[in-house]
């Protein structure tokens, strides 16, 4: 078979937009990150968006969208003070907690929406919540096991930190320095960026470190490792090169 | 013009080829405009927003070693990214690198430039670099590819943004490019006054994994030996300077299937360089 250039050109057209429109009906056509929780895959919850898949970008509008907790209730349950809780991102959350000695962040209101909603959700890792958001949760029924954990993992409330809609405009020295914490997100890689040889990582984990990309508490979840033994030994040796 | 069945030598072009160009130039154009607007909240409705780097498909390439070890993207890369990704393979895998003679921008400001190089200096442009370095410098390409995705593997960032002269191009008026893509970006087309496609030719690690597709795609140019002329004019005028006139069928790793050495465009003879996936006598 032989080719002109206007059928190439037919062809190149047909190829390039047909295969976009197929992705785009299959829904692989996505040019930014999606704001759509994955769903449960198995068991009594499938088909239902997992309380897991809640990431960093997401607001509470986009949460209250996903699983139906207003976003005005979770700013209540995370303290936060804002006119517009629909615009609060997740993220935001590690930065107004910066200085809590637990972290708070998205993984709380991971957990927060699991207990909220009653759905099924990984209690191996330590997460923190609020004593406000605790408060909210005891309304709700909470089985004993989950009741015994949140009791177990409160912060107590910070002395209300009063936030406004912008909350990340004034960085104190010391929040800098909190910044170097090792925390449930943090990956190797940003340990060795803060001056922590790869040799030393090693050590504390008596095992190869693993691809840079890797947060800390996966490997240490993976492996069977403690993470917050292997996270203060880690924040030792942070606190070292400073 | 048609001579006793064969066209006098007189150099064409594949006009539809450039209309094509054109429309792809003006239309991630346009996409990129409409990024800044919509960001300052003015954006032209209808038009896709979409940040480049989600609209190109070298993207794709870069975050597969990330994607397949930790199960993320890059940051800034999305699944757009892999699906073009996927039709530029499916394409490149059918007729070679049309993505590059056909569609990239940035292959497209280079011919424009050409044009400019070609008033200046006639025929002897484009074949400025001696043969022996210009053959060494073509698989600085690969350097480049394997440079990139180190980097991006290991940082899991996207540093060769700070030095894509594609992202510098349709990005200048903004404040997210970098000086490194602009230094290259203009490097590319003053070069491109000597040299046609200098960028892709010695250093687009796009160009070069689709470039590799060269080596086994479907539909090739294939010269018919029986009625060629050998004048050399395909050699002469193909912008990667692939010596057409002496090979059965192309299978150099940089042509882009611009299809301007075929007897549609440059060779004289009819049905004598032609595209195809057939055999030719
Ligand atoms: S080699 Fe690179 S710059 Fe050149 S046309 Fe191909 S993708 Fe574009
Ligand atoms: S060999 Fe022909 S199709 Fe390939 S780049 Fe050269 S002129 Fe274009």
């Amino acid at each position: 078979m032989t080719l002109n250039s206007k059928s190439l050109a037919v062809i190149l057209f047909v190829v390039l937009f047909g295969g976009i429109a197929l992705s785009a009906a299959l829904g692989w056509w996505q040019t930014e990150s999606s704001k759509v929780a994955a769903t449960y895959t198995e068991g009594e919850f499938a088909g239902q968006a997992n309380p897991a898949d809640i990431r960093g970008s997401y607001t509470f509008g986009d949460v209250e969208k996903n699983f139906g907790i207003p976003a005005a209730l979770l700013a209540q349950a995370f303290n936060i003070q804002t006119d517009d809780p629909d615009a609060f991102a997740t993220k935001e959350l590690e930065t107004i907690y910066a200085e809590s000695t637990l972290e708070v962040g998205t993984a709380s209101v991971r957990l927060f929406v699991a207990f909220y909603n009653g759905l099924p959700f990984d209690l191996s890792t330590e997460i923190y919540l609020p004593q406000s958001a605790a408060d909210i949760l005891h309304t709700r029924t909470l089985t004993p096991e989950q009741l015994a954990y949140l009791d177990a993992h409160i912060v107590p409330d910070p002395a209300a930190p009063a936030v406004d809609s912008a909350p990340i405009t004034e960085s104190t020295p010391e929040a800098e320095a909190t910044e170097r914490l090792v925390k449930g997100k943090t990956t190797f890689q940003e340990v060795l960026d803060w001056g922590v040889p790869q040799s030393v990582i090693e050590q504390i984990l008596g095992a190869p470190m693993p691809n840079p990309l890797t947060t800390v508490k996966d490997f240490c979840t993976a492996q069977g490792l403690s993470f917050e033994t292997v996270k203060a030994q880690l924040q030792a040796e942070v606190d070292k090169v400073k | 013009m048609k001579f006793f069945g064969k066209r006098l030598f007189r150099p064409h072009s594949i006009w539809i080829r450039k209309l094509v160009q054109w429309f792809f130039f003006l239309l991630i154009a346009f996409i990129a405009v409409n990024h800044t607007l919509v960001e300052s909240g003015a954006g032209i409705p209808f038009l896709s927003s979409a940040s480049l780097h989600a609209l190109c498909p070298f993207g794709g390439v870069v975050t597969i070693y990330q994607f397949a070890t930790v199960g993320t993207f890059v940051q800034k890369i999305h699944e757009s990214s892999f699906v073009l990704m996927i039709i530029g393979f499916a394409l490149a895998f059918l007729f070679g690198p049309v993505f590059c003679g056909w569609v990239c921008p940035l292959g497209t400001v280079q011919e424009w430039m050409a044009k400019l190089g070609k008033k200046l200096f006639k025929r002897r442009y484009n074949h400025f670099v001696p043969a022996r370095l210009d053959q060494v410098l073509r698989y600085a390409r690969y350097l480049v590819l394997a440079w990139v995705v180190y980097v991006t593997a290991t940082s899991g960032t996207l540093i060769f943004a700070d030095y894509d002269p594609y992202y510098a191009l349709f990005n200048f008026w903004t404040s997210e490019v970098a000086v490194g893509g602009l230094i290259i970006l203009g490097a590319t087309l003053v070069l491109s006054l000597f040299v046609e496609r200098p960028w892709c030719k010695y250093a687009c690690p796009y160009g070069a994994v689709l470039g590799l597709t060269n080596l086994f795609r479907i539909f090739k140019i294939k010269r018919a030996a029986s009625t060629c002329k050998a004048d050399g004019a395909c050699s002469i005028l193909c912008p990667m300077n692939i010596p057409v006139d002496t090979q059965n069928a192309v299978r150099d790793h940089q042509c882009i299937s611009c299809l301007e050495c075929t007897s549609e465009a440059v060779c004289p003879v009819a049905k004598t360089v032609i595209f195809t996936a057939g055999a030719v006598k």
